[in-house]
Protein backbone atom coordinates (compact mmCIF):
# COMPACT_ATOMS: atom_id res chain seq x y z
CA UNK A 1 0.00 0.00 0.00
CA UNK A 2 2.89 2.50 0.69
CA UNK A 3 4.07 1.55 -2.31
CA UNK A 4 0.94 2.62 -4.05
CA UNK A 5 0.71 5.80 -1.87
CA UNK A 6 4.79 6.66 -3.19
CA UNK A 7 4.03 6.39 -6.11
CA UNK A 8 1.12 8.23 -6.85
CA UNK A 9 3.00 11.10 -4.87
CA UNK A 10 5.97 10.54 -7.50
CA UNK A 11 3.49 10.60 -10.54
CA UNK A 12 1.90 14.04 -8.93
CA UNK A 13 4.85 15.48 -8.58
CA UNK A 14 5.61 14.40 -12.79
CA UNK A 15 2.27 15.88 -13.70
CA UNK A 16 3.05 19.12 -11.98
CA UNK A 17 6.30 19.33 -13.01
CA UNK A 18 4.43 19.57 -16.26
CA UNK A 19 1.82 21.70 -15.73
CA UNK A 20 4.44 24.08 -14.81
CA UNK A 21 6.71 23.77 -18.25
CA UNK A 22 3.15 23.84 -20.14
CA UNK A 23 2.40 27.43 -18.54
CA UNK A 24 5.59 28.91 -19.72
CA UNK A 25 5.50 31.84 -22.07
CA UNK A 26 7.21 31.12 -25.57
CA UNK A 27 8.38 33.46 -27.89
CA UNK A 28 8.64 32.57 -31.89
CA UNK A 29 12.01 30.95 -32.65
CA UNK A 30 12.49 33.45 -35.17
CA UNK A 31 12.55 36.52 -32.45
CA UNK A 32 14.81 34.09 -30.51
CA UNK A 33 17.49 33.84 -33.37
CA UNK A 34 17.79 37.22 -34.20
CA UNK A 35 18.22 38.42 -30.55
CA UNK A 36 21.44 35.13 -30.59
CA UNK A 37 22.41 37.23 -34.24
CA UNK A 38 22.06 40.70 -32.30
CA UNK A 39 24.60 39.66 -29.61
CA UNK A 40 26.90 38.36 -31.53
CA UNK A 41 26.99 41.92 -33.79
CA UNK A 42 27.51 43.94 -30.27
CA UNK A 43 30.09 41.63 -28.64
CA UNK A 44 32.20 40.52 -31.76
CA UNK A 45 35.12 42.78 -31.17
CA UNK A 46 35.66 41.42 -27.76
CA UNK A 47 35.89 38.05 -29.26
CA UNK A 48 39.57 36.91 -28.74
CA UNK A 49 38.69 33.89 -30.09
CA UNK A 50 36.93 34.96 -32.70
CA UNK A 51 38.61 38.10 -34.21
CA UNK A 52 42.32 37.78 -32.61
CA UNK A 53 44.10 40.18 -31.39
CA UNK A 54 45.17 43.64 -32.60
CA UNK A 55 48.87 42.97 -32.03
CA UNK A 56 50.04 39.55 -30.91
CA UNK A 57 51.89 42.02 -28.19
CA UNK A 58 48.12 41.69 -25.91
CA UNK A 59 48.12 38.22 -25.96
CA UNK A 60 49.28 37.21 -22.67
CA UNK A 61 49.88 33.84 -24.26
CA UNK A 62 51.88 34.71 -27.01
CA UNK A 63 55.39 32.88 -27.17
CA UNK A 64 58.06 34.55 -25.59
CA UNK A 65 60.55 35.29 -28.32
CA UNK A 66 61.02 33.59 -31.87
CA UNK A 67 64.56 33.51 -30.96
CA UNK A 68 66.79 30.84 -29.77
CA UNK A 69 70.37 30.37 -28.29
CA UNK A 70 72.07 27.42 -30.33
CA UNK B 1 -1.34 29.49 -22.57
CA UNK B 2 -3.34 28.47 -19.70
CA UNK B 3 -2.40 24.97 -19.77
CA UNK B 4 -2.98 24.43 -16.05
CA UNK B 5 -6.85 25.03 -16.50
CA UNK B 6 -7.04 21.94 -19.03
CA UNK B 7 -7.15 19.34 -15.98
CA UNK B 8 -7.34 21.31 -13.12
CA UNK B 9 -6.88 19.30 -9.65
CA UNK B 10 -9.35 17.04 -8.53
CA UNK B 11 -9.02 15.29 -4.58
CA UNK B 12 -9.64 11.68 -6.77
CA UNK B 13 -6.88 12.24 -8.41
CA UNK B 14 -5.79 8.62 -9.49
CA UNK B 15 -2.82 7.20 -10.77
CA UNK B 16 -4.81 6.93 -14.28
CA UNK B 17 -5.98 10.28 -14.35
CA UNK B 18 -2.79 11.50 -13.67
CA UNK B 19 -0.83 9.48 -16.31
CA UNK B 20 -3.47 10.44 -18.99
CA UNK B 21 -2.85 14.21 -18.05
CA UNK B 22 1.02 13.70 -18.29
CA UNK B 23 0.21 12.02 -21.71
CA UNK B 24 -1.93 15.34 -22.60
CA UNK B 25 0.43 17.79 -21.35
CA UNK B 26 3.64 16.41 -23.04
CA UNK B 27 1.70 16.57 -26.26
CA UNK B 28 0.62 20.00 -25.72
CA UNK B 29 3.94 21.40 -25.25
CA UNK B 30 5.48 19.59 -28.45
CA UNK B 31 2.43 21.16 -29.91
CA UNK B 32 3.22 24.91 -28.55
CA UNK B 33 6.08 24.56 -29.18
CA UNK B 34 6.08 23.46 -32.79
CA UNK B 35 4.16 26.25 -33.41
CA UNK B 36 6.61 29.02 -32.40
CA UNK B 37 9.14 27.27 -34.17
CA UNK B 38 8.82 29.63 -37.66
CA UNK B 39 12.17 30.00 -38.94
CA UNK B 40 15.68 27.67 -38.16
CA UNK B 41 19.48 29.44 -36.85
CA UNK B 42 20.97 28.80 -39.72
CA UNK B 43 19.02 29.92 -42.50
CA UNK B 44 19.37 33.48 -41.21
CA UNK B 45 23.31 33.40 -40.67
CA UNK B 46 24.07 35.53 -43.92
CA UNK B 47 23.00 38.23 -41.96
CA UNK B 48 26.61 37.40 -40.60
CA UNK B 49 29.89 37.73 -42.17
CA UNK B 50 31.67 34.30 -42.55
CA UNK B 51 34.50 33.70 -39.92
CA UNK B 52 37.64 33.77 -40.93
CA UNK B 53 39.45 31.80 -38.42
CA UNK B 54 42.26 32.71 -36.85
CA UNK B 55 44.08 29.78 -36.45
CA UNK B 56 44.20 28.61 -32.84
CA UNK B 57 47.91 27.64 -31.56
CA UNK B 58 48.70 25.27 -28.58
CA UNK B 59 50.57 27.51 -26.94
CA UNK B 60 51.52 26.08 -23.20
CA UNK B 61 51.48 22.32 -22.07
CA UNK B 62 51.07 21.98 -17.94
CA UNK B 63 52.44 18.94 -17.15
CA UNK B 64 52.27 17.88 -13.54
CA UNK B 65 49.44 14.86 -12.78
CA UNK B 66 50.63 11.37 -12.57
CA UNK B 67 46.80 10.50 -13.77
CA UNK B 68 43.76 11.40 -15.72
CA UNK B 69 43.13 15.24 -15.43
CA UNK B 70 39.18 14.74 -14.87
CA UNK B 71 38.29 18.89 -14.32
CA UNK B 72 39.91 22.16 -14.33
CA UNK B 73 38.75 25.55 -13.65
CA UNK B 74 40.09 29.46 -14.62
CA UNK B 75 41.06 31.87 -11.82
CA UNK B 76 38.86 34.76 -11.79
CA UNK B 77 42.67 37.10 -12.19
CA UNK B 78 42.70 35.16 -16.17
CA UNK B 79 46.34 33.57 -14.89
CA UNK B 80 45.90 31.00 -12.35
CA UNK B 81 44.38 27.30 -13.41
CA UNK B 82 43.40 25.10 -10.74
CA UNK B 83 43.20 21.22 -12.15
CA UNK B 84 42.18 17.81 -9.66
CA UNK B 85 42.70 14.38 -11.48
CA UNK B 86 42.54 10.22 -10.97
CA UNK B 87 45.73 11.09 -9.10
CA UNK B 88 43.70 12.42 -5.85
CA UNK B 89 45.77 15.46 -6.61
CA UNK B 90 44.41 19.37 -6.53
CA UNK B 91 46.88 21.40 -8.99
CA UNK B 92 47.17 25.35 -9.05
CA UNK B 93 48.84 26.71 -12.11
CA UNK B 94 50.69 30.20 -13.46
CA UNK B 95 49.52 29.32 -16.64
CA UNK B 96 51.35 31.96 -18.55
CA UNK B 97 54.31 30.19 -17.19
CA UNK B 98 53.02 26.76 -17.11
CA UNK B 99 54.50 25.97 -13.86
CA UNK B 100 53.31 24.63 -11.18
CA UNK B 101 52.41 26.33 -7.78
CA UNK B 102 51.07 24.17 -5.42
CA UNK B 103 50.18 20.39 -4.95
CA UNK B 104 47.16 19.45 -2.42
CA UNK B 105 46.62 16.03 -1.70
CA UNK B 106 42.76 15.11 -1.62
CA UNK B 107 41.40 12.52 0.54
CA UNK B 108 40.82 9.84 -2.40
CA UNK B 109 41.80 9.23 -6.00
CA UNK B 110 39.60 10.40 -9.05
CA UNK B 111 38.75 14.36 -7.88
CA UNK B 112 36.41 15.08 -10.42
CA UNK B 113 35.62 18.58 -9.21
CA UNK B 114 37.47 21.42 -8.49
CA UNK B 115 36.29 25.26 -8.67
CA UNK B 116 37.99 28.89 -7.69
CA UNK B 117 35.62 30.90 -5.79
CA UNK B 118 35.07 34.67 -7.34
CA UNK B 119 37.26 36.10 -5.26
CA UNK B 120 40.58 33.61 -6.22
CA UNK B 121 41.03 32.76 -2.31
CA UNK B 122 39.04 29.68 -2.42
CA UNK B 123 39.10 26.35 -3.85
CA UNK B 124 36.76 23.42 -3.63
CA UNK B 125 36.99 20.34 -4.94
CA UNK B 126 35.79 16.22 -4.33
CA UNK B 127 34.98 13.45 -6.11
CA UNK B 128 34.36 10.08 -5.30
CA UNK B 129 34.95 10.11 -1.72
CA UNK B 130 31.11 11.94 -1.96
CA UNK B 131 32.22 15.12 -0.35
CA UNK B 132 33.52 19.00 -1.79
CA UNK B 133 36.88 19.97 0.54
CA UNK B 134 36.95 23.61 0.43
CA UNK B 135 40.51 25.29 1.37
CA UNK B 136 41.92 29.00 1.30
CA UNK B 137 44.79 29.50 -1.29
CA UNK B 138 47.37 32.84 -1.21
CA UNK B 139 47.99 32.67 2.58
CA UNK B 140 50.92 32.30 3.92
CA UNK B 141 50.41 28.84 5.09
CA UNK B 142 50.30 25.49 3.08
CA UNK B 143 47.15 25.22 0.91
CA UNK B 144 45.07 22.62 2.40
CA UNK B 145 46.04 22.97 6.03
CA UNK B 146 42.85 24.62 6.50
CA UNK B 147 40.80 22.15 4.77
CA UNK B 148 37.15 22.12 5.66
CA UNK B 149 33.96 19.49 4.72
CA UNK B 150 31.47 21.75 2.93
CA UNK B 151 29.35 19.37 0.86
CA UNK B 152 27.85 15.44 1.34
CA UNK B 153 26.21 13.73 -1.06
CA UNK B 154 25.25 10.07 -0.84
CA UNK B 155 27.74 9.12 -4.16
CA UNK B 156 30.34 10.86 -6.04
CA UNK B 157 30.69 14.25 -6.63
CA UNK B 158 30.53 15.18 -10.19
CA UNK B 159 30.35 19.40 -10.21
CA UNK B 160 31.08 21.92 -8.59
CA UNK B 161 30.55 26.06 -8.57
CA UNK B 162 30.54 28.93 -6.04
CA UNK B 163 27.30 30.63 -7.25
CA UNK B 164 28.40 34.56 -7.85
CA UNK B 165 29.76 34.33 -4.22
CA UNK B 166 32.20 32.94 -1.92
CA UNK B 167 29.74 31.86 0.67
CA UNK B 168 28.03 29.29 -1.09
CA UNK B 169 28.60 26.05 -2.83
CA UNK B 170 26.48 24.16 -5.57
CA UNK B 171 27.45 20.82 -5.94
CA UNK B 172 26.15 17.97 -8.58
CA UNK B 173 26.15 14.68 -7.84
CA UNK B 174 25.89 10.85 -8.73
CA UNK B 175 23.30 10.73 -6.29
CA UNK B 176 20.95 12.32 -9.16
CA UNK B 177 20.82 15.65 -7.05
CA UNK B 178 22.19 18.41 -7.21
CA UNK B 179 22.66 20.69 -3.59
CA UNK B 180 23.64 24.16 -2.28
CA UNK B 181 25.49 24.53 0.57
CA UNK B 182 26.58 27.12 3.37
CA UNK B 183 30.76 27.39 2.92
CA UNK B 184 31.22 28.61 6.55
CA UNK B 185 28.79 26.23 8.06
CA UNK B 186 28.66 23.47 5.76
CA UNK B 187 24.72 23.74 6.42
CA UNK B 188 22.40 22.58 3.43
CA UNK B 189 20.64 25.36 2.26
CA UNK B 190 18.30 23.38 -0.56
CA UNK B 191 18.23 19.96 -2.42
CA UNK B 192 16.94 20.16 -6.26
CA UNK B 193 16.04 16.62 -6.96
CA UNK B 194 14.48 16.11 -10.46
CA UNK B 195 17.08 13.93 -12.44
CA UNK B 196 16.42 10.17 -12.81
CA UNK B 197 19.92 9.54 -12.77
CA UNK B 198 23.26 10.04 -12.06
CA UNK B 199 24.26 14.85 -12.86
CA UNK B 200 26.85 15.02 -14.59
CA UNK B 201 27.50 18.83 -15.23
CA UNK B 202 26.58 21.93 -13.72
CA UNK B 203 26.41 25.52 -15.08
CA UNK B 204 25.16 28.95 -13.67
CA UNK B 205 22.91 31.66 -15.74
CA UNK B 206 24.51 34.91 -16.07
CA UNK B 207 24.67 37.26 -13.08
CA UNK B 208 22.00 39.24 -14.18
CA UNK B 209 19.81 36.59 -14.97
CA UNK B 210 19.40 35.94 -11.37
CA UNK B 211 19.21 32.95 -9.33
CA UNK B 212 18.91 30.06 -12.00
CA UNK B 213 21.55 27.44 -13.12
CA UNK B 214 21.17 23.96 -15.60
CA UNK B 215 22.46 20.66 -15.01
CA UNK B 216 23.13 17.74 -17.72
CA UNK B 217 22.40 13.82 -16.19
CA UNK B 218 23.03 10.45 -17.42
CA UNK B 219 18.69 10.79 -17.42
CA UNK B 220 19.41 12.28 -20.70
CA UNK B 221 18.10 15.38 -20.24
CA UNK B 222 18.97 18.90 -19.14
CA UNK B 223 16.96 21.13 -16.49
CA UNK B 224 17.12 24.70 -15.98
CA UNK B 225 16.45 25.32 -11.98
CA UNK B 226 15.05 28.20 -10.12
CA UNK B 227 17.40 27.98 -6.96
CA UNK B 228 15.21 29.55 -4.41
CA UNK B 229 12.41 27.40 -5.01
CA UNK B 230 14.35 24.65 -5.43
CA UNK B 231 12.21 23.25 -8.44
CA UNK B 232 12.95 22.77 -11.95
CA UNK B 233 11.65 25.23 -14.48
CA UNK B 234 12.49 24.00 -17.48
CA UNK B 235 13.38 20.09 -19.25
CA UNK B 236 14.98 19.34 -23.04
CA UNK B 237 15.21 15.88 -23.57
CA UNK B 238 16.29 15.41 -27.13
CA UNK B 239 19.20 13.53 -26.34
CA UNK B 240 19.95 10.12 -26.81
CA UNK B 241 22.28 9.83 -24.04
CA UNK B 242 24.29 11.29 -21.14
CA UNK B 243 24.20 14.74 -20.94
CA UNK B 244 28.14 15.70 -19.91
CA UNK B 245 28.50 19.26 -20.29
CA UNK B 246 26.15 22.44 -20.03
CA UNK B 247 27.18 25.88 -20.62
CA UNK B 248 25.18 28.84 -20.60
CA UNK B 249 25.30 31.48 -23.77
CA UNK B 250 27.05 34.28 -22.75
CA UNK B 251 23.24 36.58 -23.10
CA UNK B 252 21.65 34.04 -20.50
CA UNK B 253 19.21 33.31 -23.14
CA UNK B 254 20.13 29.79 -23.82
CA UNK B 255 21.99 26.62 -23.17
CA UNK B 256 24.18 24.37 -24.89
CA UNK B 257 24.74 21.08 -23.64
CA UNK B 258 27.61 18.24 -24.95
CA UNK B 259 26.20 14.82 -25.30
CA UNK B 260 27.65 11.61 -25.20
CA UNK B 261 25.68 10.28 -28.55
CA UNK B 262 28.64 13.37 -29.96
CA UNK B 263 26.04 15.94 -30.67
CA UNK B 264 26.09 19.59 -28.83
CA UNK B 265 22.63 21.15 -28.81
CA UNK B 266 21.46 24.80 -28.53
CA UNK B 267 18.32 25.19 -26.89
CA UNK B 268 16.63 28.46 -26.29
CA UNK B 269 15.29 29.11 -23.05
CA UNK B 270 12.13 31.87 -24.09
CA UNK B 271 11.48 29.74 -27.24
CA UNK B 272 11.47 26.94 -25.07
CA UNK B 273 13.18 24.57 -27.66
CA UNK B 274 16.28 22.89 -29.49
CA UNK B 275 17.55 25.48 -31.93
CA UNK B 276 20.84 24.25 -33.17
CA UNK B 277 22.98 20.61 -33.48
CA UNK B 278 26.58 20.90 -33.54
CA UNK B 279 27.36 17.35 -34.54
CA UNK B 280 28.20 15.05 -37.80
CA UNK B 281 28.06 11.73 -38.85
CA UNK B 282 31.70 11.02 -38.93
CA UNK B 283 32.27 12.17 -35.20
CA UNK B 284 31.74 9.12 -33.59
CA UNK B 285 33.26 9.99 -29.72
CA UNK B 286 30.94 11.31 -27.48
CA UNK B 287 31.40 15.31 -26.52
CA UNK B 288 32.72 15.64 -22.42
CA UNK B 289 32.37 19.28 -22.18
CA UNK B 290 31.16 22.50 -23.93
CA UNK B 291 32.44 26.16 -23.79
CA UNK B 292 31.22 29.14 -25.67
CA UNK B 293 33.37 32.49 -26.78
CA UNK B 294 32.83 35.63 -25.37
CA UNK B 295 30.37 36.79 -28.12
CA UNK B 296 28.46 33.28 -28.50
CA UNK B 297 29.63 33.24 -32.19
CA UNK B 298 32.15 30.18 -31.70
CA UNK B 299 31.17 26.59 -29.83
CA UNK B 300 34.05 24.61 -28.35
CA UNK B 301 33.31 21.16 -27.35
CA UNK B 302 35.84 18.57 -25.75
CA UNK B 303 35.40 15.11 -27.04
CA UNK B 304 36.56 11.35 -26.26
CA UNK B 305 38.25 10.76 -29.53
CA UNK B 306 41.35 12.75 -28.25
CA UNK B 307 40.15 16.17 -30.04
CA UNK B 308 38.70 19.06 -29.42
CA UNK B 309 36.03 21.35 -32.01
CA UNK B 310 35.42 25.05 -32.49
CA UNK B 311 32.00 25.35 -34.63
CA UNK B 312 30.39 28.02 -35.98
CA UNK B 313 27.91 28.65 -33.46
CA UNK B 314 25.05 30.19 -36.43
CA UNK B 315 25.82 27.89 -39.44
CA UNK B 316 26.35 24.90 -37.20
CA UNK B 317 29.50 24.04 -39.67
CA UNK B 318 32.50 22.90 -37.99
CA UNK B 319 35.48 25.17 -38.30
CA UNK B 320 38.48 23.18 -37.04
CA UNK B 321 40.05 20.17 -34.87
CA UNK B 322 42.17 21.08 -32.14
CA UNK B 323 44.55 17.75 -31.98
CA UNK B 324 47.47 17.03 -29.79
CA UNK B 325 45.67 15.18 -26.77
CA UNK B 326 46.71 11.74 -26.41
CA UNK B 327 43.60 10.70 -24.43
CA UNK B 328 40.16 11.88 -24.06
CA UNK B 329 39.19 15.59 -23.47
CA UNK B 330 37.52 15.88 -20.41
CA UNK B 331 36.92 19.49 -19.89
CA UNK B 332 37.37 22.25 -22.32
CA UNK B 333 37.05 26.08 -20.91
CA UNK B 334 37.96 29.77 -22.00
CA UNK B 335 39.76 32.18 -19.84
CA UNK B 336 37.56 34.74 -17.97
CA UNK B 337 38.81 37.34 -20.52
CA UNK B 338 38.22 34.97 -23.43
CA UNK B 339 41.47 35.40 -24.35
CA UNK B 340 42.71 31.69 -24.20
CA UNK B 341 41.11 28.58 -23.77
CA UNK B 342 41.85 25.63 -21.57
CA UNK B 343 41.59 21.72 -21.96
CA UNK B 344 41.79 19.15 -19.61
CA UNK B 345 42.56 15.52 -20.25
CA UNK B 346 43.39 12.12 -19.75
CA UNK B 347 46.41 12.05 -20.96
CA UNK B 348 47.50 13.79 -17.62
CA UNK B 349 48.05 17.43 -19.51
CA UNK B 350 46.69 20.50 -19.80
CA UNK B 351 47.00 22.63 -22.74
CA UNK B 352 46.37 26.11 -23.35
CA UNK B 353 45.24 27.34 -26.97
CA UNK B 354 45.26 31.09 -28.03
Amino acid sequence: MDMMVSTLQQQRAVTEQLRREAAIKRIPVSVAVSDIIKYINEHEQEDCLLVGFSSQKVNPFREKSSCTVL
Amino acid sequence: MAADTAVSASPEETLESLLREVEALKQKLEEERQKLNDVSLSSIAEKLEPITFPNLKLRRVLKGHQAKVLCSDWCPDKRHIVSSSQDGKVIIWDAFNATKESTISMPSTWVMACAYAPSGTLIAAGGLDNKVTVFPIGGDEEPGVRKRTVATHTSYISACLFPNTDRQLLTGSGDGTCALWDVESGQLLQSFQGHAADVMCLDLAPSEMGDTFASGSCDRSALVWDMRTGQPVQAFDTHLSDVNGVKYHPSGDSILTGCDDSVCRLFDLRADREVARYGKDSILFGVNSVEWSVSGRLVFAGYSDYTAGAWDAVRAARLCVLCGHEHRVARLQRSPDGTALATASWDATIRIWA
